[in-house]
């Protein structure tokens, strides 16, 4: 589960990527999103994939994107079945099946080069509620520790004869119920004391909360973002009126 | 000196309780003191510490009558706002009072609830770093912390929003013994340098009864003893009560009822050593 998931979770970094203003990789990751959509041959969409790759490489987690791509490729073989069934046309089935790579790579993108606080503050920037946005950065913060709980209650359980690795599927399910009741219980206790240091750290005292860290767009972010918007505009416009699809 | 602390004919009794979790309780704490609040569990030491800061009445509500006033004002009548930056409360597992991904910024937590500006923040976040010196975690994340060290993150957070008094509830529970002892000469020295009230609930009172002025033992919702740690431990009763007594003082005990050494403060191992050697030349 873990080898899955790294994908998508932020580790430290300190590439120039990595760097840059959580809103500019926010949009980089966008326009690549779109850009995957509205691609129309395979040529194209290998040129896009092409460049998350350099970009990947770039930001240093090269590694980490392909992990994630590995993963992806299981769904994408099932898309291109699923394609291949229905429409006949090995192309259209490969680009439906190779989009699906390309979408989860941006996506994957941003969240491995974002740390919470940063998705925080993009939050921020969305004026979302403070409360929606405490919210998120606990169930964010609590992850590890939620994990760790969970551990510690399967080795408690396994000790006391527990088997969690035996009978069929229905039986497996079944066995993760002991897991599963104590480890909500930890979390109404839990959230029970977290309600109490909030109230004593004075949480919604005023209704616009300061912040001890302030993040300023740099020249550089400003240059990012205007190059991501013009190469975006530029590839966009030569798809449907400079190259016909058919040359490619 | 004055009161920083007076509680006067507390009762409190939870909406599906039969009985009071507290009763009749009367304290007075002195500005700058270090009293231990000591007892079986079950004796109301919990709620008793949530009356003082205002989660009672403000988040549980109950039968309450008497008052707790901390700094001359009295708690039911202010909002949770104003006791937040009254009485700071250590609440025993550090780790669910941790909020932010790092360091610095659940330092400034509660700073940022009260909309504290930007400059004044960074300052008091420092200095709260420097006091625990933790300034090399400023950017650590909370599950990269050991135990000790979320305690001393949290106990920052509580400091930097500049408590006149400050709740720990048996702070050294989760914590190895050296860590646990240094945790303690921490409090002795904040107390020292900012004047800082201490009210702590331990168990482990072979480590406080150096730096405490007061003890106080609860049971069954009631103050059952009060005194300087002298003169709680070498009573009679305290044992009674449940209160482990530590061993060196329960020797220095047995040893002066044979006359072998004084009586009237508690001693250390090495104090004790020195005594009888004196007694005996």
């Amino acid at each position: 589960m873990m080898w899955l998931s790294s994908g998508f979770i932020f580790r430290r970094g300190t590439s120039a990527y990595h760097r840059l203003d959580p809103r500019v990789k926010l949009l980089v990751s966008v326009l690549m999103f779109v850009t995957t959509l509205l691609v129309r041959t395979l040529y194209e969409l290998a040129a896009v994939l092409l460049f998350m790759i350099a970009l990947s490489a770039f930001a240093t987690v090269l590694r980490r994107v392909a992990r994630t791509m590995a993963f992806t490729a299981l769904f994408s073989a099932f898309i291109f079945a699923l394609n291949f069934v229905f429409t006949r046309n090995i192309e259209t089935s490969l680009l439906y099946a190779a989009r699906f790579v390309a979408i989860v790579v941006s996506t994957s993108l941003f969240f491995i080069t974002t740390s919470p606080d940063e998705l925080e503050q993009v939050m921020k920037t969305f004026r979302l509620p403070r409360d929606v946005i405490f919210a998120f950065v606990t169930a964010v913060r609590f992850i590890p520790v939620m994990f760790l709980d969970t551990i510690q209650i399967m080795d408690a359980q396994k000790s006391r004869g527990l088997e969690l690795e035996k009978g069929n599927l229905l039986r497996r399910v079944r066995n993760m119920i002991p897991i599963l009741i104590p480890l909500v219980v930890n979390s109404v206790v839990r959230s029970g004391e977290l309600a109490e240091a909030m109230e004593s750290r004075a949480y919604g005292a005023v209704p616009r909360p300061t912040s001890l860290v302030e993040y300023r767009t740099s020249l550089a972010d400003k240059a990012v973002a205007t190059a991501a918007v013009v190469a975006f505009a530029l590839v966009a416009y030569s798809f449907y009126f400079v190259i016909p699809a058919q040359i490619l | 000196m004055s009161n920083i602390l007076e509680i006067e004919w507390l009762g409190f009794r939870y909406p599906d309780s039969p009985r009071k979790a507290i009763s009749d309780f009367d304290l007075a704490v002195p500005e700058g003191e270090i009293v231990v609040l000591a007892g079986p569990s079950g004796c109301g030491k919990s709620t008793l510490l949530r009356a003082v800061n205002g989660l009672i009445p403000h988040m549980y509500s109950g039968e309450y009558t008497g008052s707790v006033r901390v700094g001359g004002t009295n708690v039911k009548e202010s909002s949770m706002r104003d006791l937040a930056q009254k009485v700071g409360f250590l609440f025993q597992n550090p780790e669910n009072q941790i909020f932010m991904f790092t360091v610095e910024r659940d330092i400034a937590f509660g700073l940022e609830n009260l909309g504290v500006p930007r400059p004044e923040m960074r300052a008091r976040v420092d200095e709260a770093m420097r006091l625990l010196d933790i300034g090399e975690l400023a950017l650590r994340a909370p599950h990269e912390l050991s135990d000790g060290q979320k305690q001393r993150v949290a106990l920052a957070g509580v400091l930097a929003m500049e408590p006149r008094l400050v709740i720990l509830d048996e702070p050294t529970s989760l914590l190895d013994p050296k860590t646990a002892s240094e945790l303690v000469g921490l409090v002795a020295r904040l107390r020292k340098e900012l004047g800082t009230t201490f009210v702590v609930v331990e168990h482990r009172l072979d480590l406080l009864v150096k730096v405490a002025d007061r003890i106080v033992v609860m049971s069954d919702g009631r103050k059952a003893l009060e005194g300087t740690p002298a003169e709680v431990l070498f009573g009679e009763d305290a044992e009674s009560y449940g209160v482990s007594t530590p061993s060196i003082t329960r020797l220095q005990k047995m040893l002066a009822k044979d006359g072998l050494v004084p009586q009237g403060e508690l001693m250390t191992t090495a104090e004790l050593a020195t005594s009888l050697e004196g007694g005996r030349s």
